[in-house]
């Protein structure tokens, strides 16, 4: 230990003042000869013991004080051998980006890895000194940023305090970029970025974050030498028709990302419940997947189920969730306009192809197919007769290219939609829009006009290049919400012939919910009474578009079922991650409150559902159950068990592989990494003053008493 | 009404002897002389009538008879002794809010003894206190040997408390010098030393038919503690020395001491001792008359003489 002030030592005699006058004033004390001193003797034991006891105290506590007041005026220190990296004080800008990916809470000795990426920040802050500006930034994905640097050190560790891990993955390159922004704006000569934690590989992109003028990069990096991590990377639900209609299969893929063979021993749970195990032998960075055939529990369309394995070090890629839902069949009535002998020539050769692929039984849809003329069934003559077709047993009506239809015919599906059917109408060459004006306005959102053929005149060569494609669809709405914002299968769609609308019919809710490149208007849905309308401007089939050869026709066509007979759900519907964005139809509910797995969430209602055939959920914070709440126009709130969904963690975080140095920008003006050890200073008169400060509380207590 | 002068006033006049008959003026001015007369008088024999003789003492009867005149003969009947108990230890030296405990016991015993001679009876007094000396006046009624008594008891205050004796050996020589003759024994004490030796004592000289009564002499300063500050208490009988803060131990303190009292009041009614408690800076005309009352009240028999009462006048 020394001292940088060692001449305030002699400051350590003032321990003589309280030592002088305890024994002056014990001195002074009032003498008096008294006869029953024996009444005093009978509690001197007691008091006079306790009496000496404080004096002796306050007289220890005093000359203690004095002492600590010198000593620490001659501010000592001590050396201490330290693991960690130098840290220079003095004024400075400085960014520590702390990782707190999901991976940051891999246990080492009974501790999360960010408590110890915690302290080292804390540490690191302290030798900074008060003049250093300083900012944290946390690594994981899709953290909030700080936007300056600052000298609120205080502040900073209550932040670092505060420091839990996300449950996202590491998204280091992010983390350096916006410490560069940051530190590019300072004035300070010295820059430096301390990135603490564990630097995985996974969390690193391809991408130079600075140059050699960049700041200063020290990694404090102290993870121990091996990082054993089994996780369930991926859990997929099927349909197993081999043990009955509620039969499910459940693949998981469990993945070892050590170098050394293990073997875990995998659970399913349905529904909170475990329903069986299994093990699973990996090889060192093996991946396998793993079966589970099980039935969903009885009076049970959709439920939760997540295979979890035994524990290790990172417990929250141990567990992965999926929502498993019997679906409902959606019956589709086919009418055909333009039946042809040629198969692939026929109106609906695609359209059948995409609600039925395969023509498997788990396609999820019932199909018929009929002509125009045998939709003469549907009329009340009909009943009874051969051909009658009862539109009951249908959700969707299709109407391809098909010929306006008597008075009488679209009398009889007008009722069947109010009465909650829904109806796909497409044109096609055999569309007369007068005629269609004159007889199938009830069924239209809006009356059609002339087509435009956008090659007429063109060449050969040009034809492509004048074609339409879909742009500003409704990314929210359940047609569209499987396809991600740009959707090149969408996009890339040509449409060589569109037919216009004209004005708005007497249907409610109308709204475009995809348009072309020139402004006209591709997909336009409205309501009839309970049921819906969807109108197509172009055809089914190739005759006007390519569409059907694009691979989002079949999700188009599916969700386009799906909407109009307003039965959603899938089985194993989209593996949501944390952080994502979630659309959840808001069908006719008037309210509508989503419940996370720490039952937390956010409620919609009013404004923020009004009008709107979706809404987004953000809040994806945890991985779990997300359920559902819904109110309808009656008010009755239940729970919405075909919306609730699944999230879960992001797989790539799983993988705690080292980052090599040579990945990792380079450092400005010094070495990569930290010394392994090294001496450095502390000071202790921090610990005195605080000392003498407990010494002056004790001093006021003792008086007291 | 007030009556008497304070203690410390009284202490600075001149000679006990004169200091006693102050208190016993003061303390029986004004009051009325006993109505008690010649009851203290008892045939003796008969005497040939020689001239001087009080005619009012003829025997009548016998010049019937003899035709002689004889006069009657009286003889005084016993007198009282009045045994004076001084404890004159060490602790009987402190005087905190008023004059020393002893001083005031000098001035109520001379007072006593001067009131037990004007009435013709014996008066005697033993000192106790110190071992090595024992002071004691053997019982005489003359007014010499009030003075005599006087002059020792001054000896006694003026030399103040020694030694720790308690007042139950002094109390012991008194039983075995009164015998069968009864007496009455007057203590001064602080009773602080081996109080319940003293109260064995003081009730078996009640079981033998003795007079008793006790002047329980306590300072001021000892019933209210009033010390403040740190203070260091030095036992006046003892080496012992208690370095204190009096605030800290005076509730304690007062407990013990109000329990004392009450413990020799209890003690001294079970034994039929004829208690008071006197704080020294009451006036000594007071004590006195309190005595004399009490003895009054008890009369013969009850504490008071057989045949003689301490009278008024």
């Amino acid at each position: 230990m020394g001292f940088l002030a060692p001449l305030m030592l002699v400051g350590v005699a003032a321990l003589l003042v309280p030592i002088a006058i305890h024994l002056i004033g014990r001195q002074r004390a009032r003498v008096v000869k008294f006869a029953a001193l024996d009444f005093l003797m009978a509690t001197k034991r007691r008091t006079a013991r306790k009496f000496r006891l404080r004096e002796r105290l306050l007289l220890l506590v005093r000359a203690i004080a004095c002492a600590a007041i010198a000593i620490a005026l001659a501010k000592p220190y001590t050396s201490c051998e330290t693991k960690g990296p130098q840290v220079t004080r003095g004024p400075q800008a400085v960014v520590l980006v702390l990782d707190d990916s999901f991976a940051s809470s891999y246990v080492v000795d009974g501790k999360p890895w960010i408590r110890r990426a915690g302290e080292e920040a804390r540490r690191i802050l302290t030798q900074l000194g008060p003049e250093a500006e300083v900012a944290i930034i946390r690594a994981a994905e899709g953290a909030d940023h700080p936007t300056e640097l600052t000298r609120d050190h205080i502040r900073l560790r209550d932040q670092l305090l505060a420091l839990e891990p996300a449950a996202r993955p590491a998204d280091t390159t992010r983390a350096l970029s916006r410490a560069a922004q940051l530190l590019a704006s300072s004035s300070h000569a010295r820059k430096t970025v301390y990135l603490i934690g564990l630097v995985a590989r996974t969390g690193i992109r391809d991408e130079q974050v600075w140059g050699e003028d960049g700041p200063r990069l020290v990694v404090v990096d102290a993870r121990p030498a091996s990082m054993p991590n089994v996780a369930v990377t991926n859990l997929r639900v099927d349909p197993e028709s081999g043990i009955g209609t509620r039969g499910v299969a459940f693949d998981a893929e469990i993945a070892n990302f050590d170098d050394a063979a293990t073997s875990v021993e995998a659970t399913l749970q349905i529904a909170d419940k475990v329903v069986a195990r299994g093990r699973v032998d990996l090889a060192a960075r093996q991946r396998k997947s793993k079966r589970f055939v099980a039935t969903l529990p009885p009076n049970v369309r959709s439920t939760d189920a997540s295979v979890s394995i035994s524990g290790d070090s990172l417990a929250i890629d141990d567990r992965r969730f999926v929502r498993a839902s019997l679906r409902d069949k959606v019956r589709v009535l086919l009418v055909d306009g333009d039946p042809r002998t040629v198969r692939r020539e026929d109106e609906l050769f695609y359209l059948e192809a995409a609600l039925r692929p395969g023509d498997r039984d788990d396609s999820g849809t019932q199909v018929r197919s009929i002509t125009a003329e045998e939709l003469a069934g549907i009329e009340p003559g009909a009943k009874g007769k051969p051909g009658a077709i009862d539109l009951a047993e249908f959700d969707v009506v299709v109407l391809a290219n098909v010929p306006a239809l008597s008075a009488e015919r679209v009398a009889v599906l007008a009722a069947w939609v109010q009465s909650g059917g829904g109806i796909l109408v497409a044109p096609g060459d055999r569309v007369d829009p007068a005629a269609y004006d004159r007889t199938m306005l009830p069924l239209l959102p809006q009356s059609l006009r002339d087509p435009i053929d956008t090659t007429w005149g063109a060449t050969p060569d040009e034809r492509d290049s004048r074609a339409l494609h879909l742009v500003k669809w409704e990314a929210d709405h359940p047609i569209f919400t499987p396809f991600p914002p740009s959707a090149p299968d969408l996009a890339d769609a040509r449409f060589y012939k569109i037919v216009l609308l004209g004005p708005t019919t007497n249907t409610s809710e109308r709204k475009v919910l995809a348009r072309f490149t020139n402004g006209a208007a591709a997909l336009v849905e409205a309501s009839i009474g309970t049921g819906k309308t969807l109108l197509f401007t172009s055809t089914l089939d190739r005759d006007w578009n390519d569409l059907p050869i694009h691979r989002g026709f079949l999700p188009l066509v599916q969700q386009s079922a799906r909407h109009l007979a307003r039965k959603h759900s899938a089985l194993g519907v989209a593996d949501h991650l944390v952080g994502s964005s979630v659309a959840l139809p808001t069908g006719d509910l008037q309210k509508l409150e989503v419940r996370g797995p720490d039952n937390l969430g956010a409620a919609y209602e009013g404004d923020r559902i009004a009008g709107r055939s979706s809404i987004r959920f953000n809040r994806t914070d945890r991985p779990g159950l997300y359920r559902v709440i819904g109110s309808d126009q009656t008010g009755a709130t239940l729970e919405r068990d075909e919306l609730a969904f699944v999230v879960n963690v992001d797989p790539r975080g799983s993988d705690l592989a080292p980052a090599p140095a040579s990945m990792l920008p380079t450092s400005g003006t010094g070495g990569g990494t930290a010394p392994e050890s090294t001496e450095r200073r502390v000071e202790l008169w921090h610990a005195l003053a605080a000392a003498l400060l407990l010494l002056l509380l004790a001093e006021g207590i003792l008086v007291q008493r | 009404m007030t009556i008497g002068i304070d203690p410390a006033l009284l202490a600075r006049y001149g000679s006990l002897a004169i200091k006693a008959r102050v208190i016993v003026e003061g303390a029986l001015s004004g009051m009325h002389r006993a109505s008690v007369h010649g009851s203290s008088v008892e045939f003796a024999q008969h005497k040939e009538y020689s001239p001087g003789d009080e005619l009012r003492h003829v025997d009548w009867k016998a010049y019937a008879k003899q035709d002689r005149y004889y006069v009657k003969q009286f003889e005084q009947e016993s007198q009282l002794t009045v045994y004076l108990v001084l404890d004159a230890s060490a602790s009987m030296a402190f005087g905190g809010g008023a004059i020393p405990k002893i001083e005031y016991a000098g001035l109520a015993l001379a007072a006593i003894a001067y009131l037990v001679v004007q009435q013709q009876d014996k008066v005697g007094l033993l000192a106790c206190g110190d071992k090595q000396i024992e002071t004691f006046v053997p019982p005489r009624g003359r007014t010499n040997h009030l003075h005599d008594l006087l002059g020792v008891l001054d000896g006694v205050v003026t030399a103040g408390g020694r030694g720790d004796e308690s007042p139950a050996h002094a109390l012991q020589r008194i039983a075995e010098l009164a015998r069968r003759k009864r007496a009455l024994i007057v203590v001064a004490s602080d009773l602080f030393d081996a109080e319940d030796e003293t109260l064995a004592t003081l009730a078996r000289l009640r079981a033998q038919r003795h007079d008793v009564s006790v002047l329980h002499l306590i300072d001021p300063h000892e019933r209210a503690f009033p010390y403040d500050g740190l203070t260091q208490f030095e036992s006046l009988e003892s080496a012992h020395k208690l370095l204190v803060n009096p605030n800290a131990v005076r509730a304690d303190y007062l407990a013990r001491m109000a329990a004392f009292l009450a413990r020799c009041k209890s003690a001294m009614a079970d034994a039929g001792v004829d208690y008071h408690l006197v704080a020294t800076d009451q006036p000594v005309e007071r004590t006195l008359l309190d005595l004399i009352m009490a003895r009054s009240r008890l009369g013969p028999g009850k504490g008071g003489g057989r045949d003689r009462r301490m009278e008024v006048g």
